[in-house]
């Protein structure tokens, strides 16, 4: 399973999931509004030192700056062709210390404690008629069908694979897209035979 | 149909999140910039579910990204708070807007063939609106100037026109083979 | 918000009477799809306990079977279900009738078996800790506590169809619908799933393409077309339809036809 939380005991995982997004929250207002070198320094290595508090998985997660790395690139370019290249070695630490901190949330925080934390700011969801029992549920079918569906996809590239021997599977979205309706209705309909999701206590 | 609604608006979040799995392709006159298959969710989205539905499908996906749910990631395998620390926050913005106003322009375009009005709508909500979320984000996230944050993400326009192309294929595919699937106009 | 008078949580009234014998009236049911003709003009009633329901592929099973619990409404005619016409008993139907899909896959939810037993219970307005100590115990009862904790995608296809099976089972329905249950499974799955069904109180209306699975209920319709082409006891009706079938493909072989 493709997973970014790191399953473990510690003092940040014992932190409720409210309280570490809040900090961050804080934390990257604050950090907009400075630009020294020495600080930056100082918070980058705090954040190491935050990641080596949970151990060695805990220091291997800091690898997911990898991801960054071809964007940071680009943005010193472009500030070194602006003639601000030394703002962009600040900008980048900013972001590296911003990107990390936030990072470390998910990595401390099981989904349902994180999903508990964030529920709040998806209240406004209710003007369209998407009542919390709904999004619940479409949570639970996303998470079970994401799954499902790279599934299917594996097998249609076989099936394509097999009577074509190209590997390009550009070509079978359309199709894919068939599929994954059609199951959709499927589902649907199972849905609504158990008495839909509204329930039947009404 | 609230229930259909919903088992449709999963089904689309769990699609972008598998659309997020397609092996990347490089496109050689842009010096091999990845283009994936994600945004092309997002375009098809909008295009195939309305706007409400559509962004609403999308900012399920983004809650669950933003969760670190298993399987759900952006392309390249981010997941969790991060993404949204990212600079590329703008363009998670602009994905649910984008998919609500390719929805809009889907449903307001009914009279019109099905491959030019997802194509339209798809380059309106998909591109214009993704990049005019986008690229300002990017600009506040590094302190560029605005010219040169749309310089540095102009790189990555001819993958979309791409998708647009695709989102357009897909339509009509779908308009042919299971008409009823395409929600924004029924 | 305390200035907005409370909804009153008054009980609906039950229109359905769960414990009618004749469960479903059809007086001149069709069913139309688009330009299509799905049913025409059916007119039975049913109250036994294991019906079975044959036909060829497009003869109409599935829409038939789907009439019985609100999935598809009649078009043309009458449909009485429980004691209450199709329209007003529709939204209390889950209740009494319990639905099992031809593929598991559809069906199945939420990602773990407990929490797939659970979701009946909490339709049914139990609370989240509530059901699913009654979905534990549940799944005791049927001799499968092990699989509590399993993903559903883990399973076998015998063990999923099951589970498919068992949550709804849990609403504790009158009515039991298959759809084709048992397409996908092995023999030996098809075996245990198959006495499963026939050791439960429910009634039963199954769809199936096993002709020997019907050799002991108590009544057996054909579709044709859209048309009762015969119904009766399960010896007459499946001798019947066994004979059609030689008739059938004795003749050239046409994919067209298929």
């Amino acid at each position: 399973m493709i997973s970014i939380y790191l399953d473990k005991e510690s003092w940040l995982h014992r932190l409720p999931a409210g309280v570490k997004l809040l900090v961050v929250a804080v934390v990257s207002i604050v950090l907009f509004q400075l630009d020294s070198v020495w600080v930056f320094l100082g918070g980058l290595a705090g954040v190491f030192a935050l990641y080596a508090s949970l151990g060695k998985d805990g220091l291997a997660r800091l690898s997911v700056i990898r991801g960054l790395l071809m964007f940071f690139g680009i943005v010193l370019v472009l500030h070194w062709l602006s003639g601000t290249f030394f703002e962009g070695i600040v900008v980048v630490m900013r972001l590296t210390i911003l990107f990390l901190a936030a990072n470390l949330i998910s990595i401390t925080t099981r989904m349902d404690d994180m999903m508990e934390a964030l529920m709040p700011l998806f209240k406004p969801l209710q003007w369209f008629g998407v009542q919390p029992r709904r999004f619940a549920l479409g949570v639970t079918l996303v998470l079970r069908f994401a799954p499902h569906l790279m599934q299917i996809f594996a097998i249609l590239r076989e099936a394509y694979q097999a009577r074509t021997g190209s590997r390009n599977s550009w070509r079978l979205l359309a199709p894919f897209a068939i599929h994954a309706l059609r199951m959709s209705d499927n589902v649907a309909e199972a849905l609504k035979a158990r008495g839909g999701s509204a329930g039947l206590s009404r | 149909m609230a229930d259909r609604s919903l088992v449709h608006i999963a089904f689309y979040a769990a699609l972008i999140a598998a659309l997020g799995l397609v092996p990347p392709v490089a496109i050689p006159w842009v010096a091999g910039v990845p283009i994936t298959a994600q945004s092309l969710g997002v375009m098809l989205a909008g295009v195939m579910l309305g706007p409400v539905r559509g962004a609403l499908a999308v900012l399920l996906f983004l809650f669950l990204v933003g969760i670190g749910a298993p399987y759900i990631v952006l392309a390249g395998g981010r997941s969790g708070m991060g993404v949204f620390a990212s600079p590329s926050v703008g363009f998670l913005i602009g994905f649910p807007v984008g998919a609500f106003v390719a929805g809009w322009v889907m449903q307001s375009t009914k009279d019109m063939n099905v491959l030019v009005s997802s194509a339209i709508a798809a380059a309106i909500g998909g591109i214009l609106v993704v990049y005019a979320l986008g690229i300002p984000g990017v600009a506040m996230m590094t302190d560029l100037s605005l010219a040169a944050a749309a310089v540095g993400s102009a790189v990555y326009i001819p993958g979309d026109l791409i998708k647009v192309a695709i989102t357009a294929i897909i339509a009509q595919t779908v308009a042919r083979g299971l008409p009823s699937a395409i929600l924004s106009r029924s | 918000m305390a200035l907005w008078p409370k909804k009153k949580n008054r009980k609906p009234e039950r229109v359905c009477d769960p414990d009618a014998d004749t469960f479903a009236v059809f007086d001149g049911v069709g069913v139309t799809l688009g330009q299509r003709t799905v049913l025409e003009d059916l007119t039975l009633s049913l109250k036994e306990a294991r019906i079975g329901v044959i036909g060829l592929n497009g003869s109409g099973k599935s829409t038939f079977v789907r009439l019985l619990n609100g999935l598809r409404t009649p078009d043309k005619g009458n449909l009485t279900l429980f004691g209450a016409p199709a329209a007003d008993a529709e939204p209390e139907l889950p209740r009494h009738v319990g639905f099992v899909f031809q593929n598991p896959d559809h069906q199945a939810i939420f990602p773990t078996v407990e929490e797939e037993i659970a979701f009946g219970l909490t339709q049914l307005g139990a609370g989240k800790e509530e059901s699913r100590k009654e979905a534990r115990a549940f799944l005791e009862l049927h001799g499968c506590l092990e699989l509590a904790e399993s993903p559903i995608a883990e399973l076998s296809e015998g063990q999923k169809q099951l589970v498919c099976i068992l949550s709804v089972l849990v609403m504790e329905p009158e009515l039991l619908i298959l759809d084709e249950p048992m397409t996908s499974l092995d023999a030996l799955a098809v075996r245990r799933i198959y006495g499963k069904l026939m050791s439960l109180p429910q009634k039963i209306v199954m769809i199936s393409h096993d002709l020997t699975h019907f050799e002991n209920f108590d009544r057996v319709i054909w579709l044709e077309g859209g048309r009762v082409r015969l119904d009766g006891p399960p010896q007459q009706v499946l001798a019947a339809y066994r004979n059609d079938i030689e008739e059938k493909s004795g003749t050239k072989m046409e994919l067209a036809a298929l």
